[in-house]
């Protein structure tokens, strides 16, 4: 891109800017197929797919390119039914994870044209709880090596890869991501040093967060962690069940995850797997119970929604262990059931049961847009790695993709 | 004076003697010759004859004669005419001149001759002698024949025409008689109280002219014209009369009794007692509106009574009305005067002075003529509405107004006594209840602008007009008329400005702008009295739509708020600019586009170093504004919609429930039967206007009613049971009664109207073995007839018969011209094996809808009194009855539920109510009753003796006729007559099918004929003048 190009585009903006009333913009696609309410929508890091699972237990890939279905299978059973799938480049690119209700955790190898026959891995938790799970979410430190290894960058705002102007560019992109993940040693044929399996649930205890090896498919610990010694202040069953977890690993500190857990009361705590028995802070933003938690990017804020009208964008400071409201949105119609914070932080996502999906400008707070086009409460929201589509599933059995700001390149 | 009247006897028995001889003469006259020339002779004393006239009509044997007579001194002349027409000779020589003379010698006289010597007799004398002594003859006394009795009538009324309109006699008898009081000539004659009398003798005959005149008379004796000709004659006689009087400046009091007037008054008055006041009206109007537009267009400042006291040309006009003596005739000019003057279009102004000039005097003077304006003109009487402000300004605030508008004069106490009796009878129920609609709302406008006039003040000195309108206001609000509710509404806008001026109540919509229009709507152009048949003709028109008027009065009550509701609607498009909820950046308010922009960069750079990267101003909001119109729940459950109705707390849900209420139901779950009695009750405890927006309640009762009816025809059974039970129920109110009654007859009439759509079966031969069903016509015809097909009633949806038509090929010399166009094969297929077929459910449910309603109306419980206060209730009960009993017309549950029906309606409490809402109903239910029955169940009835139906029937006939002869609402007399109609129809047909069987009997050999017959049923002759 040019110089000039670039100035285009910034008048063009402004043009924008004077037309004060655009029409909120409709799906670029809706996929359809599901007979359920869809309750997970995941994008592959690195391929054009589509991961969704609902409630009948049936798990689709989805060709974001041409918008059909790549495949379809029944993952759990139909009077369970899938609340969660993740696929995460820690846990490896041909991977994806899907939660059920009926207690366990499947871990599928995405082979040629589909998911693999059986799971390769089975985590029985004994969970029964609408707590979607977590995987370890780790900031880009070094992803930003592009692949003619030019600058890098500092700073984590501005994680959006450059130049990725096709899959391949950006697959080689990714493979560079995950090498810079372990320190670029290790090469991407070698798929299971990625970096911690680790999938955070709500535990059988549903008051208990519990975090499960996708290795060895063993439970890592329990938060909080009852040893004989530690006192039953920290016991977190006063706040209820837990709603939402969301694990992730501090830029600053390798290795040790963090865990942030929502609980039925509206409380989050903010756990230090260094320190599983007394979490690092305890905050109260909400009023209803915690439905959804996301963290940004370099993993020093994020996103809540609940049950409750609001929508509160905090803070996370590692140094400091403390935890505060950037901005507190309030809603006119109760009730977040997802949300989701674009890689380039630019803007966040959430999933309401009034049917819409609002946008905001991560970064201030304020609305930009509000999505109409589910007829039934929406489920789940997720961005795409590349930052350019959006995707929203709903209750009303369909997944919308949307195509939101896309990023310059 | 002794030698004057010696001197004129002797005159007399000459004259007399003279007459004599003459007569004699005619009667032996053997030639008209001798008949002319003896009355030439007569003639020529008493007028200039010119005789050479009429020497070249005569023989010339007589015309020496003629020319020889004695030519009298006009000295002499007058002296013989006086004596002669005052005397006994004229009344002698006229009845020989009118009969014999015209009889028999007439005919042959010359034209010439007749001028001069037979008119002249009558032309020449004074024109009430000659009245007397000719319009006599008119009576055909003691002619016996025919012809005769033609000619001399003929002749006379010539000779009337000739006098009193051609040489104006009528003006000569008026200057007469003004000249007797006066002139010492007849005083002997005149004098009081003969003259009075005489005078009226007069009058009398004139007036009688037209009546007496035979039907060949000639045009100018008709009454219209003969009238209008002798009232220009006596009104310029008048006015003559009274500038006379003026210039000889005799005091305007004591010319009353003038002889002129006297006269003028007793023809008018006898003219206004033949009906004639607007022939009389037509000419005296237009002279003094003359008079009074020439008095306000010259320059006065000031236009009060002295100056028209002033003019003389009104002298007249002040006396016209005392001069007319008969009360009666005063009150049909004044009323014909208002109608009059309310088609001229005049302004009040001219108006008031109108009334002012004619009325004033005796307006003070005379208790009856204030009565007439006081209490008949504004309590009895209906007049347009321009008529009551003026009799309001004229008698009532009894000043000239200032300009198109009522003033207030200085004098209030009449204002104030007008008020209380005006109140007094407007408020009291009974004028509510029987008072025809146009006096209702005549007496309104009249207490509506009478109170305008009013001051918070003298209201206040007033001890009971408040309370009465009050009471007025609320017995009219309860009425089921919409117009009377409006009048309510605007006395109480009314009577509210009067108290706070500042504060105007509304009760309604319609009346919101300045002026109230307190025609209401009524356009009250004189009506035409319409020729007896016309009438006929139109009440048969009325009837025809009485079915759909009665619904429309019943409904009416939703009409007004129809206006409402527009506007409500209004209102809520225009709210939607504004989005409740639009989320609006607190930012975006604050700053303008351009700083947030700035602010926005800027910002961007403190945060980040890395001013190349992308700044947040691509992040250009979209638009946010957002409505939840999709987000409302939908209701899917029949259980979650009871629930949602149920919390009271919850407005929107409620909302939703009802919006959705009525497709649910009528998607007909399995589980409805087992909600619907719980869903009803439900239902009809809804207040739609605790939750709707004002302006909104009509849509939301519209949904709830909709909604209860798809519940009683889905579901009949079991809501129709929740429904009833609901109707007494002591929990539920006027309004919730009134809607379970109008959704049970919407869903009665529903459940008679399903249409269904059922494939037709195959036509198999089940016994016949000829391809056609035996009851389609016989398939012959001409060669490529198509087949029969069952042709769909137009009319009525009671069919009595089956009607079958097919097409029918072309003859050779029929040409088909155009082009017929049918396509799609496939649908005509369609309509083939499918066929529409409409199958009354109705006669299913009908024990049930009805029986349980007709079973408690008469018992007065803890809030329900249909008999008393809630007749509306009990209206809107007989009426539902009635439409349930017209969806179940020509079954044979008709016959079954008819005779409760009719011992329902037949109880006094119901068909004597005082409210003629409610015996209009029964007229309705009892007209349904009629239509329902088939004429073969009828037949049957009374052949088996039931006498339930028979007795029914007959109550129905003598009721009905009680009703067209006594009730006073016109609606109601319109219904019976309908009613007597059916009624006739009914027996009719019945006594067809009595005669029929009799027929099949006889050709049996049986022989059961009369007999048969145990109860009976009356036909309404045709006397009565209704054809059957």
């Amino acid at each position: 891109m040019t110089d000039s190009s670039s100035h285009t585009v910034f008048h063009w903006n402004r043009d924008c800017r004077m037309d004060t009333k655009r029409p909120p913009p409709d799906p670029i696609a809706v996929l359809r197929g599901h007979r359920a309410s869809v309750m997970d929508v995941c994008f592959h890091s690195s391929k054009p797919m589509l991961f969704t699972g609902a409630t009948d237990g049936e798990l689709r890939i989805w060709d974001t390119v041409q918008h059909r279905t790549v495949s379809s299978s029944w993952v759990h059973s139909a009077a369970h039914g899938i609340i969660g799938v993740a696929t995460s480049p820690l846990i490896g690119d041909n991977k994806v994870v899907s939660q059920g209700r009926d207690g366990t955790v499947k871990c599928w190898d995405i082979e040629d044209g589909g998911l693999s026959r059986t799971p390769s891995l089975i985590i029985k938790t004994s969970s029964y709880h609408f707590c979607k799970l977590s995987l370890v979410k780790k900031p880009f430190t070094c992803l930003v090596q592009t692949e003619d290894a030019s600058v890098e960058k500092s700073g984590f705002t501005t994680g959006e890869p450059k130049n990725l102007c096709d899959i391949e560019a950006r697959e080689t992109i990714n493979a560079a991501m995950l090498d810079g993940v372990d320190g670029g040693k290790i090469h991407g044929d070698s798929v299971s040093p990625e970096g911690p399996k680790y999938v955070a649930i709500a535990g059988e205890q549903s008051s208990e967060v519990e975090i499960w090896d996708l290795n060895t498919a063993e439970r890592l610990t329990r938060l909080p962690q009852i040893c004989n010694g530690s006192s039953p202040s920290h016991s977190t069953k006063a706040r209820g069940m837990c709603m939402a977890v969301q694990a992730f690993l501090p830029p600053k500190l390798q290795g040790f995850l963090n865990v942030l857990a929502g609980y039925e009361d509206g409380s989050m705590l903010w756990w230090d797997l260094r320190n599983p028995g007394v979490p690092v802070t305890s905050v109260k933003f909400h009023s209803e119970p915690v439905l959804t938690l996301s963290v940004d990017e370099p993993c020093t804020g994020g996103i809540s929604g609940a049950a409750d009208d609001k929508i509160v964008l905090f803070t996370l400071d590692h140094q400091t262990g403390c935890c505060l409201v950037k901005k507190e949105i309030s809603l006119q119609h109760p009730g977040i059931a997802a949300t989701s914070i674009r890689t380039d932080n630019k803007i966040a996502a959430t999933a309401g049961w009034d049917h819409r999906l609002r946008i905001y400008n991560y970064r201030k707070g304020s609305p930009l847009a509000i999505l109409k086009y589910h007829s039934a409460t929406c489920n789940a929201v997720s961005f795409s790695t590349d930052c350019k589509l959006m995707a929203s599933s709903s209750e009303d059995t369909t997944v919308a993709l949307w195509e939101l700001y896309p990023p310059r390149t | 004076m002794e030698e004057s009247t010696r001197k004129r006897r002797e005159l007399e028995s000459e004259i007399l003697e003279k007459v004599g001889e003459v007569v004699s003469a005619i009667r032996e006259a053997k030639y008209v010759d001798h008949v002319i020339c003896s009355l030439h002779s007569i003639a020529v004393h008493l007028f200039p004859v010119d005789s050479s006239r009429l020497t070249g009509c005569v023989d010339s044997r007589f015309r020496n004669q003629l020319l020889s007579g004695r030519i009298s001194s006009p000295f002499e002349r007058d002296e013989w005419w006086d004596v002669f027409y005052h005397g006994a000779a004229f009344p002698t020589l006229a009845r020989v001149l009118i009969y014999n003379v015209a009889l028999d010698w007439l005919a042959c006289f010359p034209l010439s001759a007749r001028t001069h010597v037979y008119d002249s007799f009558f032309v020449k004398g004074p024109p009430f002698e000659v009245v007397q002594a000719i319009i006599p003859a008119l009576l055909k006394n003691g002619i016996k024949k025919d012809t005769d009795l033609n000619v001399v009538c003929s002749n006379v009324e010539r000779i009337l025409v000739l006098c009193l309109l051609d040489h104006n006699g009528v003006l000569q008898m008026a200057r007469d008689f003004g000249g007797s009081c006066s002139s010492e000539k007849f005083t002997n004659k005149l004098l009081k109280p003969d003259m009075l009398v005489f005078t009226s003798m007069i009058a009398q005959l004139v007036a009688s002219i037209p009546d007496k005149a035979r039907l060949g008379a000639p045009a100018a004796l008709s009454s219209d014209q003969f009238f209008k000709q002798v009232i220009i004659q006596l009104l310029a006689g008048a006015e003559e009369r009274s500038v006379e009087i003026c210039y000889n400046e005799e005091a305007l009091d004591q010319s009353v009794s003038d002889g002129t007037f006297l006269f003028v008054g007793e023809t008018f008055s006898r003219i206004c007692r033949r009906g004639f006041a607007d022939i009389l009206l037509a000419e005296v109007i237009p002279r003094i509106l003359g008079h009074i537009r020439g008095c306000l267009s010259s320059d006065v400042d000031i236009i009060d009574h002295n100056l028209f006291k002033s003019k003389t040309n009104f002298q007249f006009w002040f006396k016209m009305i005392e001069t007319i003596k008969d009360s009666y005739a005063v009150e049909r000019l004044s009323e014909r005067l208002l109608h009059q003057l309310a088609t001229e279009h005049i302004t009040d102004i001219e108006a008031y002075w109108t009334l002012w000039i004619l009325f004033h005097r005796t307006f003070r003077n005379q208790a009856s003529i204030r009565s007439i304006f006081v209490d008949k003109c504004l309590l009895w009487k209906v007049f347009p509405v321009c008529c009551l402000r003026w009799i309001l300004q004229f008698a009532v605030l009894d000043c000239p107004p200032s300009s198109d508008s009522l003033t207030k004069g200085q004098n209030t106490q009449g204002l104030i006594d007008i008020v209380q009796r005006l109140v007094g009878v407007w408020s009291k129920r009974q004028f509510v209840q029987s008072a025809a609609m146009e006096q209702q709302t005549y007496v309104t406008a009249a207490v509506g602008l009478s109170l305008e006039q009013m001051s918070k003040e003298e209201l206040e000195t007033t001890k009971d007009v408040m309370p009465l309108i009050l009471q007025g206001v609320s017995c009219r609000l309860e009425s089921p008329v919409t117009l009377v509710r409006r009048m309510a509404s605007c006395i109480a806008l009314v009577f509210s400005k009067v108290v706070d001026p500042k504060n105007p109540l509304y009760l309604d919509d319609s009346c919101s702008g300045e002026t109230i229009d307190w025609e209401f709507g009524f356009n009250r152009q004189p009506k035409r009295i319409p020729a007896s048949s016309d009438c006929v003709e139109k009440a048969d028109d009325e009837v025809k739509s009485f079915v759909s008027e009665l619904n429309k009065g019943i409904s009416g009550a939703a009409d007004g708020r129809k206006n409402n509701n527009v506007k409500g609607r209004y209102k809520k498009s225009e709210l939607k600019l504004v989005d409740p909820d639009e989320i609006v950046d607190p930012a975006t308010l604050n700053n303008d586009y351009s700083s947030d922009e700035d602010k926005d960069d800027d910002d961007y750079d403190d945060d980040s170093e890395n001013s190349e990267c992308l700044s947040d101003s691509s992040l250009q909001p979209y638009d946010l504004s957002d409505d939840d119109g999709d987000l409302k729940k939908k209701f899917s459950q029949l259980v979650d919609l009871v629930g949602a109705l149920r919390k009271p707390d919850d407005p929107d849900s409620v909302e939703r429930a009802l919006d959705v209420a009525e497709k649910l139901v009528r998607a007909s779950p399995d589980e409805l039967q087992h909600v619907s009695g719980e869903l009803v009750r439900t239902l009809v405890q809804v207040r739609c206007s605790d939750f709707t927006i004002e302006g909104e309640e009509d849509s939301a009762e519209g949904k709830r009613q909709q909604a209860l009816v798809a519940l009683l025809v889905t579901c009949p059974f079991e809501s129709v049971a929740a429904v009833n039970k609901l109707l007494y129920s002591p929990n539920v109110d006027i309004s919730q009664r009134i809607l379970i009654l109008d959704v049970m007859t919407d869903a009665a009439q529903e459940l008679a109207d399903a249409i269904s759509n059922r494939p037709r079966h195959p036509q198999g031969n089940l016994i016949s073995t000829s391809e056609q069903p035996w009851f389609l016509p016989q398939s012959k015809g001409p060669l490529g007839a198509g087949s029969w097909k069952e042709a769909s009633e137009t009319g009525t949806s009671l069919s009595w018969s089956y009607r079958y038509e097919r097409n029918l090929p072309l003859k050779p010399s029929q040409i088909k011209i155009g082009k017929s166009r049918r396509w799609s094969l496939r649908s005509e297929k369609m309509q083939q094996n499918q066929l529409e077929y409409s199958k009354n459910k109705f006669p299913l449910y009908a024990a049930a809808f009805m029986l349980p309603a007709m079973q408690g109306f008469d018992k007065k419980r803890h809030g329900v009194d249909l008999l008393g206060g809630d007749f509306i209730v009990l209206g809107k009960l007989i009426y539902m009855l009635g439409v349930c009993m017209r969806c179940v017309a020509m079954h044979p549950e008709a016959m079954a539920l008819a005779p409760a029906l009719l011992d329902m309606l037949s109880s006094r409490e119901v068909s004597h109510h005082v409210e003629a809402y409610v015996r209009r109903s029964v007229l309705f239910a009892a007209s349904c009753i009629l239509e329902a029955l088939h004429p073969s169940f009828v037949a049957s009835a009374l052949v088996e003796g039931n006498a339930e139906i028979s007795n029914g029937l007959e109550w129905i006939r003598t009721w009905a006729l009680h009703v067209v002869e006594s009730e006073t609402n016109t609606e109601c007399s319109t219904m019976a007559l309908t009613c007597l109609r059916l009624h006739t129809e009914m027996a009719l047909q019945a006594s067809r099918v009595l005669e029929s069987t009799d027929n099949t009997f006889k050709a049996k050999g049986t022989d059961v004929s009369t007999n048969l017959l145990k109860g009976e049923i009356k036909i309404t002759y045709s006397n009565m003048g209704y054809q059957i």
